[in-house]
């Protein structure tokens, strides 16, 4: 009996265990919070927007400026809503979103994104839409919104990569911002002799810098005839990888990852005096300074460190979508149109805009946290200063493989080298995952 | 109940089936609403992933975008074949497998230790404890795991600094010292609840077994040893299973934990492995790779708990 009893209860937790294992496995549906677009009612069109703006306190919210065109426009009425979770996490969300026809009008979708979105028929051909807008926005933002010819939306903010740098502590040292990659590894040792560190790096933000630093020069993808060729291994990915490694081997970087509660605390006590990140940082670093560094800071564009010229890359940057099953593409747009020209509310959540139609004002507190300097404007030319790289669908899986290498590198398990060689792999193996047809050299 | 019916006389039988068939049906009725969450929330989640891990998603529009839709493609076991011959599974699974010897043990022992004292004469008042050790396991795993997160970090901990000012330099980080980190938030989560589960086996011991023991002249160890230890076996067994179901599933430690290093990979545990793949950040990718993972992965699971129960069996006839 008591044996019996106890291989019952066996089966059962077997059996449980099994059950357990793979109730965890299920698409998670949508919550939702997106209807969708098809409830018309007396000529009256209802939008649904999904963001991720920041959206905190201070900042103009997203509701309050949609508030304002829901006011003058009682025919075209937007609810918009916040998605907290990752972008990545968006995505899967969308995904899911689509298959149960649930999905919201417009989405935040990041440039790096939308081939992969696009592959994976999460977003709407707009392109018969957008072209009377096209005019309000910058040239290569634009470009950023299409896929395949294809147009897909409107641009909202970018992300050129910039280098900060504190200027007090850099006249301490005697250092002025390097324009070779020599120098600046002459200057990061100088620096790190005293225990204070002009470079980061960052593993998790890895896959999105290296590919923008060397993509800078050339880029990484290319569409011939219809097929892609990867080519990971160019001048630039050489630069940037013998950058790295020279920084790591000289112990003149700061190394804890960006997500660590230590690597603000290590921006607020000043040891980390310069870094190289993407406009949009500029608020969360100020945030994390605070009044310690109030004043010291200053804007610069990247050096020639690179093999990169003058030239920068995109970090991030996103716009907005129309997605798959809208049913009012018009409606949708002309509202993108004004929501995303909208620059005092937009640069108020610490967008540096993609909107040509007004100059963005540099926030007060942005004046004084730079020592006066006309932050905007620096931005801008940043942006100027941005070479297109093409990313190709599933580029999330090779960010990802690059970050895990680079991580090892900073551990000294690897070379910084090796993420650029993982890139290579891991682009040709998500493209034949994918389906997508690669093209033999 | 239908003894008796057939005992009786006609009449009354047909009265008493159609009794019988009323408590039936209200029966069904009491049963209804756990049937339909137990299909809507675990069966058909389940058929679903099951058939989907027969699936990989293929763009199929043409051009170098695919022309922008992928369509499911019946692939037969090439899912289950990349899941089996697969280094990253297979890592994981010894990850959680190191994990599991390591973490299981050491709570187990911990909360049978918890439980005896409890339930012994040297503690008076034993709800206090038995909160206060319960209390852990109220706090969800995630908010667990980023507790110790800065528990752990090397600049605002007390545990790394305390540590520190008397000469002992921890890295809770450092890549061999990951597991017991992960193992250590599981025990603080779920010593707690184990013992709980002890305690009751415990206090079910008819307490007459002690005062023989007494009057023959066993002492209080001697009771823990010889009385109660055998008494709370089939409760340890059951510790035991579920413990180790859930450390093959380590999910909530790594993801949290990765968020400050990098070096927890996105397939360090299976289950991780599992929601890499579904959100595309893991090639191959899709819900079929994933799908397949989680089902390779539930049957391990099945046959190293039927396998303790066994080797449990043996043990105990012999």
């Amino acid at each position: 009996m008591k044996s019996g009893s106890k291989r019952m209860m066996a089966a059962v937790a077997a059996v449980a265990a099994m059950s357990m294992a793979l109730a965890g496995c299920g698409s998670s549906g949508g919550s939702g919070d997106g209807k969708s677009g098809d409830s018309k009612s007396g000529g009256k069109v209802e939008l649904t927007y999904l963001h991720r703006l920041p959206d905190k306190q201070g900042m103009t919210m997203v509701k309050d400026t949609v508030a304002r065109w829901n006011k003058d426009h009682p025919n075209i009425q937007v609810k918009a809503t916040k998605f907290n979770g990752s972008p990545g996490d968006l995505i899967k969300k969308l995904e899911t979103d689509v298959k149960a026809g649930n999905a919201p009008d417009l989405a935040q979708v990041g440039y790096a994104e939308l081939p992969e979105v696009y592959t994976k028929g999460i977003v709407e051909d707009v392109t018969s839409e957008v072209g009377k807008y096209s005019k309000d926005f910058a040239e290569g933002p634009t470009k950023l919104m299409s896929v395949d010819g294809k147009a897909f939306g409107l641009p909202q903010d970018t992300g050129p990569m910039v280098y900060y740098y504190n200027k007090t502590e850099f006249d301490k040292l005697g250092i002025k911002v390097p324009t070779t990659a020599e120098e600046f590894v002459e200057s990061a040792r100088k620096a790190a002799a005293q225990g204070k560190y002009i470079m980061t790096y960052q593993p998790d933000g890895a896959g999105m810098a290296f590919s923008a630093l060397s993509g800078a020069s050339s880029p990484w993808y290319k569409i011939k005839d219809g097929k892609w060729v990867v080519n990971v291994d160019t001048p630039g990915s050489e630069a940037t990888a013998d950058f790295y490694q020279r920084l790591l081997d000289a112990k003149a970087m700061n190394l804890t990852p960006s997500t660590d509660p230590s690597y603000a605390g290590a921006f607020h006590d000043g040891s980390i005096i310069g870094s190289i990140d993407a406009a949009w940082n500029a608020p969360i670093m100020m945030d994390w300074i605070g009044d310690a560094g109030k004043g010291q800071w200053r804007v610069a564009q990247i050096g020639d460190w690179f093999k990169n010229g003058k030239k920068t890359g995109p970090n991030g940057g996103s716009g907005v979508a129309a997605i798959k099953g809208t049913k009012h593409k018009a409606e949708a747009m002309e509202f993108l149109d004004w929501f995303n020209t909208q620059v005092p509310d937009l640069t108020s959540q610490g967008l540096i805009v993609a909107a040509t139609t007004e100059k963005a004002k540099t926030p007060q507190s942005w004046t004084e946290f730079f020592g006066g300097q006309d932050v905007m404007s620096e931005f801008a030319t940043a942006n100027d200063n941005m070479g297109t790289f093409t990313y190709m669908p599933g580029f999330s899986a090779v960010s990802s493989a690059v970050g895990e290498a680079a991580d090892k590198a900073g551990k000294g398990q690897g070379k910084v080298a090796d993420a650029f060689d993982e890139a290579q792999k891991t682009s040709l193996a998500t493209l034949k995952d994918y389906g997508l047809p690669i093209a033999k050299d | 109940m239908s003894r008796q019916a057939t005992s009786e006389a006609g009449p009354r039988k047909r009265r008493g089936s159609e009794i019988a068939r009323r408590n039936e049906r209200t029966g069904w009725a009491f049963m209804l609403p756990f049937c339909i969450l137990f299909a809507v929330v675990f069966i058909i989640p389940i058929a679903y992933a099951v058939y989907m891990s027969f699936f990989q998603q293929v763009a199929s529009g043409g051009g170098a975008y695919g022309g922008g839709e992928m369509i499911n493609r019946f692939v037969g076991l090439e899912n289950f074949r990349y899941v089996v011959t697969s280094g990253a599974f297979w890592s994981g699974i010894g990850r959680v497998l190191l994990y599991t010897i390591i973490q299981v043990p050491v709570m187990i022992i911990a909360a049978l230790a918890l439980a005896m004292l409890l339930d012994s004469f040297i503690i008076k008042h034993v709800t206090p404890y038995r909160l206060g050790y319960f209390l852990p396991y109220a706090i969800p795993g995630a908010i667990a795991a980023i507790i110790w997160v800065f528990l752990y970090n090397d600049q605002f901990s007390p545990i790394v600094k305390g540590l520190a000012a008397i000469g002992v330099h921890v890295n809770f980080f450092a890549p061999n010292a990951l597991i017991v980190s992960m193992a250590n938030i599981t025990t603080w989560t779920f010593t707690g609840y184990n013992m709980l589960i002890f305690l009751a086996a415990l206090q079910a011991i008819p307490r007459d077994l002690y005062e023989a023991a007494r009057i023959d002249g066993a002492n209080g160890f001697q009771i823990a040893i010889r009385i109660k230890l055998p008494n709370v076996r089939g409760a340890a067994l059951l510790a035991m299973l579920l413990s180790i179901i859930g450390s093959i599933q380590l999910f909530n430690e790594p993801q949290v934990m990765q968020t400050v290093d990098k070096g927890i990979s996105n397939s360090y545990t299976p289950m991780m492995m599992a929601l890499n793949t579904s959100r595309g950040i893991l090639t191959p990718k899709g819900d079929g790779p994933a799908s397949a993972i989680a089902i390779v992965m539930a049957l391990i699971a099945g046959v190293l708990a039927a396998l303790y129960a066994y080797i449990e069996g043996k043990v105990n006839e012999s």
